[in-house]
C-alpha cells in the first residue's frame, strides 16, 4: 500500500453481530491502515466490540445516519493528519481485498475520490430488483448531472483524499451520501473514479436502507441530487 | 359605515386577545422577541381589518374578492402557512446545528478517552 496515511471510517449502527468479523479481517487482510468506527448512535455493543479489537471508537449519542457519521469520520482524519480516508460499511458487503485497489488512484493523486464500484467488471454481486431499478435512476440522474458514466452510484466503498473532506465538512448530504455527494463533487471539479470491487451479501443486521425508507430514499436523493446540480458551490 | 359588524367585532377582540397572549409570553420569556414579530404583525394586521370597515371593504375589493369573510380566512392561511414555513427553515437549521454539535462531543469524548488511556498503561497500537 502507499506510504500516505490512510484511515478507514466504518459507520456503525447497530452492528454487533458483524462488526467484529468485519474488523477481524479488515485487520488480516490490510494491517497497514488505521481504523476508526463511528459509533452512530447504536444501542447494542457494537462500539464495545470494536473497542475490545483495539480500534479507535467515536461514538455519536443519536442516531445522525451514514453521511453524519462519514463527516465525523473526514473531521478525525482531518485533525489526526491522514491523507486519505476510506469508508467501509460494518456488516461485511465490502471486502478489505479490494481496500488497497480502492485506495491506489487516490494516493498516486490519479483522482480525488475513487468509488468501490460492482458493475465495472463482473463482481458476482446480484442486487433485488427494486434496488437495482434506483441504481439505474440515480446512476442516469448523476450522467444528466455530470455529463459522464458512474455505474454504481450507491456503493459506500470509497476513498476520499484531503481537499475532499476539507469541502464535505461544510457541505454534505446527510442523510444519504449517494448520488447528490458524487453531483456536488463532480461539479466541484473533483476527479471521481470508478474501481471494480466485488461485494458480498450483508453478514447480519438490517441496512441502513430499509422500509420506511424506501419511499423516502428515492424522494430525498432525486430532490437533493437535483440540487447538488443546480446549487453553486459555496 | 360606522357600524361593525358582529363577526368583524369579534375578529378585533380575538386579534387584541391574541397580541396580549404573545406579548404576555415575550414577557414571561416563553416566546423569543424573533418569533413574536410574525405573531405581532398577524394581529395587528387583523386588528385593523376588523375595527375599521373602509379598509377591510377596501382590500377586499382591491384583491378582487368577493366577501369580506373570504379576506379574513386568506389572512389567516396566508398567515399559517408563512409560519409554518418559518418554523421549518428554523427546524432544518437546528438539526443541522444539533448534529454539529452531536459531532463535537463525540469527537471530545474520544480526545479526553485517549488522553485517560495515555495515564494507564494499555497496549497502544502506534499510529
Amino acid at each position: 500500500m502507499s506510504e500516505l496515511r490512510t484511515l478507514v471510517v466504518i459507520p456503525a449502527l447497530d452492528e454487533e453481530e458483524c462488526i467484529g468479523a468485519t474488523l477481524d479481517e479488515l485487520r488480516r487482510l490490510a494491517p497497514d491502515v488505521d481504523v476508526l468506527v463511528v459509533d452512530d448512535g447504536s444501542r447494542d455493543r457494537s462500539g464495545a466490540v470494536a473497542r475490545e479489537r483495539g480500534v479507535a471508537v467515536v461514538r455519536h449519542v443519536t442516531n445522525l445516519g451514514v453521511g453524519g457519521a462519514l463527516q465525523t469520520g473526514f473531521r478525525y482524519a482531518l485533525e489526526h493528519g491522514y491523507a486519505i480516508a476510506a469508508q467501509l460499511d460494518a456488516d461485511g458487503q465490502h471486502d478489505p481485498a479490494f481496500l488497497a485497489a480502492l485506495v491506489a488512484p487516490v494516493a498516486a493523486g490519479e483522482c480525488d475520490v475513487s468509488i468501490g464500484s460492482r458493475y465495472v467488471a463482473d463482481s458476482g454481486y446480484h442486487a433485488p430488483a427494486g434496488r437495482r431499478l434506483g441504481m439505474l435512476l440515480f446512476s442516469g440522474v448523476v450522467r444528466l448531472a455530470l455529463g459522464r458514466r458512474i455505474a454504481d452510484t450507491t456503493s459506500g466503498f470509497r476513498a476520499y483524499n484531503r481537499p475532499v473532506m476539507e469541502v464535505c465538512q461544510h457541505d454534505f448530504p446527510v442523510d444519504f451520501p449517494d448520488a447528490p455527494l458524487l453531483i456536488s463533487l463532480g461539479r466541484r471539479g473533483f476527479r471521481l473514479r470508478e474501481v471494480p470491487v466485488r461485494m458480498r451479501e450483508r453478514r447480519a443486521g438490517t441496512s441502513f436502507y430499509t422500509l420506511g425508507k424506501s419511499l423516502y430514499y428515492p424522494y430525498k436523493n432525486l430532490l437533493a441530487s437535483l440540487m447538488a446540480w443546480i446549487q453553486r458551490p459555496v | 359605515m360606522p357600524f361593525l359588524s358582529k363577526t368583524q367585532i369579534i375578529m378585533a377582540i380575538a386579534a387584541l386577545g391574541l397580541a396580549a397572549t404573545v406579548l404576555d409570553l415575550v414577557r414571561r420569556r416563553r416566546l423569543s422577541e424573533e418569533y413574536s414579530l410574525l405573531w405581532m404583525v398577524s394581529t395587528v394586521v387583523v386588528a385593523i381589518l376588523g375595527f375599521s370597515t373602509p379598509v377591510l371593504k377596501s382590500v377586499t375589493h382591491a384583491l378582487g374578492i368577493l366577501y369580506e369573510s373570504s379576506m379574513v380566512f386568506m389572512i389567516g392561511l396566508a398567515f399559517g402557512t408563512t409560519m409554518l414555513l418559518y418554523l421549518s427553515v428554523r427546524l432544518s437549521r437546528l438539526g443541522r446545528e444539533h448534529q454539529a454539535v452531536i459531532r463535537e462531543v463525540a469527537l471530545l469524548r474520544h480526545e479526553l478517552e485517549t488522553l485517560a488511556g495515555r495515564e494507564a498503561p494499555t497496549p497502544g497500537a502506534g499510529a
